[in-house]
């Protein structure tokens, strides 16, 4: 079968899951499918002891989860670590071209080794705003990864993530997050850039009394009070970038 | 209707999932077996694997009726992997021979449609066989259900005495199929009669 028809198929799979826990199912069955023994879908957090809403599902040994959880591994692992330098997928055998490798580190792939966790493969998932995440995909010991056959996990592993932040709803839908006019946003932009209300009057060529009103609107869109908050909150939902802000 | 699944599609998967699920509740809930649960919902375990082929049985809206998996025994299978001590020699292997592991009942079935579930995958084992060319299929059974494969009227035999492992009386058994089993199960009344469906081809 063609990889395009698979990948339609997969996501098709992976769209139908109603739940959580279908999702789940619906990953171990597409991990066999593509060869793997394994599949984990999580943030990169202290799981048992994050705020909620925080992701994990999967199907590692028990044994090696209750290690992973004992000794705080969520925010540290390697593999999840050296997910941050990156926004595609990659194998575990790359581990040292993305981070230095401590001697924990090491200890912790051996002890996955250990637990029946072998050569694997994980797509990063990271929201602005949001805790940073992962798919991975593992095999057995000493079943090699086939280099040529990641694309598919690398679509399946964004696309599982995606399902399971809209399963837990991460994100209020579109119709019901703040919503800026051009102009409100354009002000903001200048505000958030460290610009008086003078000077953003002057720069977009409107009246003073006319950028006060329209960041008092914006603030009141998001139901915020100050415009350190209301640049906070637009961050967060896309509305701004740090790369406006920051921005030279 | 009756399916070998090796695939990636929507209904496959669906299929897929829908047999773990069941497989849960029959060998972990109900027969309290230790196996590994994911989601509080399927069970899996190393033996599920691409190499692993899975019949399944599923009413026209997916549900699952009855299941079962077959493991190539030229990869690590249940007979040689936990339970070599069954046999009196080396257990069966080769390219012909398949490992029957995980036939699955669901747990919803009345007694009625549980014995056609049975006989349908059974049928199913058999036409799997030999459009496939396995000549062989091998197993672990307790001593009730094997009683009943014994009587199924197919080729089939004990590969040593029943023991205890784990608090479980347990025997390997191997099943010979040819042309001719198919007869040998109309002669035993393992007949089958479609519970709302047609067979299709893998």
């Amino acid at each position: 079968m063609s990889l395009a028809k698979l990948a339609e198929e997969c996501a098709d799979a992976i769209a139908q899951a109603a739940s959580l826990d279908e999702l789940a199912g619906v990953l171990a069955v597409i991990a066999l499918d593509m060869g793997f023994r394994y599949f984990a879908l999580t943030h990169h957090l202290d799981i048992p002891r994050a705020p909620r809403p925080a992701i994990r599902l999967h199907n590692y040994p028990a044994a090696w989860a209750d290690y992973f959880d004992a000794q705080r591994l969520g925010p540290s692992d390697p593999v999840h670590r050296a997910s941050h330098m990156t926004g595609v997928g990659f194998a575990w055998s790359r581990l040292p071209g993305l981070i230095q490798l401590t001697a924990r580190d090491l200890d912790v792939l051996d002890r996955a080794r250990r637990s029946g966790i072998g050569e694997g493969f994980t797509v990063p998932a990271h929201i602005p705003g949001e805790a940073a995440g992962s798919c991975s995909f593992a095999m057995k010991p000493g079943v090699p990864l086939r280099a040529d056959r990641l694309h598919l996990p690398q679509l399946v592993g964004g696309l599982a993530f995606e399902a399971a932040r809209r399963l837990m709803m991460l994100r209020p839908l579109p119709a019901d997050r703040p919503n800026l006019t051009d102009r409100q946003r354009e002000c903001l932009y200048w505000a958030a850039r460290g610009k008086t209300d003078g000077e953003i009057a002057g720069i977009i060529g409107i009246s003073h009394e006319t950028v006060i009103l329209h960041l008092k609107q914006a603030r009141a869109r998001y139901g915020v009070y100050k415009r350190t908050q209301l640049a906070v909150h637009a961050l967060f939902d896309g509305a701004l970038s740090f790369v406006d802000v920051l921005g030279r | 209707m009756l399916r070998s699944y090796h695939s990636a599609s929507p209904a496959a998967v669906a299929a897929m999932r829908a047999m773990f699920a069941a497989r849960k509740q029959v060998f972990v809930d109900l027969l309290g077996w230790d196996l590994p649960v994911l989601a509080g919902r399927y069970e899996l375990d190393q033996f599920d694997t691409k190499d692993a082929r899975y019949l399944i049985l599923s009413e026209t809206d997916g549900a699952h009726l009855a299941s079962a998996r077959l493991l190539p025994t030229t990869m690590p299978h249940l007979l040689d992997s936990h339970f070599r001590q069954l046999c009196d020699q080396a257990p069966p292997a080769g390219p012909g021979i398949f490992e029957i592991t995980r036939f699955c009942l669901d747990r919803r079935l009345t007694a009625a449609r549980r014995r056609d579930a049975r006989d349908q995958l059974v049928r199913g084992l058999v036409d799997f066989a030999l459009e496939n060319g396995i000549l062989t299929y091998t197993g672990v059974a307790e001593p009730a259900w094997l009683k009943q494969i014994l009587a199924f009227g197919w080729a089939c035999r004990t590969l040593g005495r029943v023991q205890a492992i784990d608090g479980m009386a347990l025997a390997a058994l191997s099943i010979d199929i040819g042309p001719d089993t198919p007869g040998r199960l109309d002669r035993a009344g393992v007949i089958g009669r479609p519970l709302c469906l047609r067979a299709e081809a893998a």
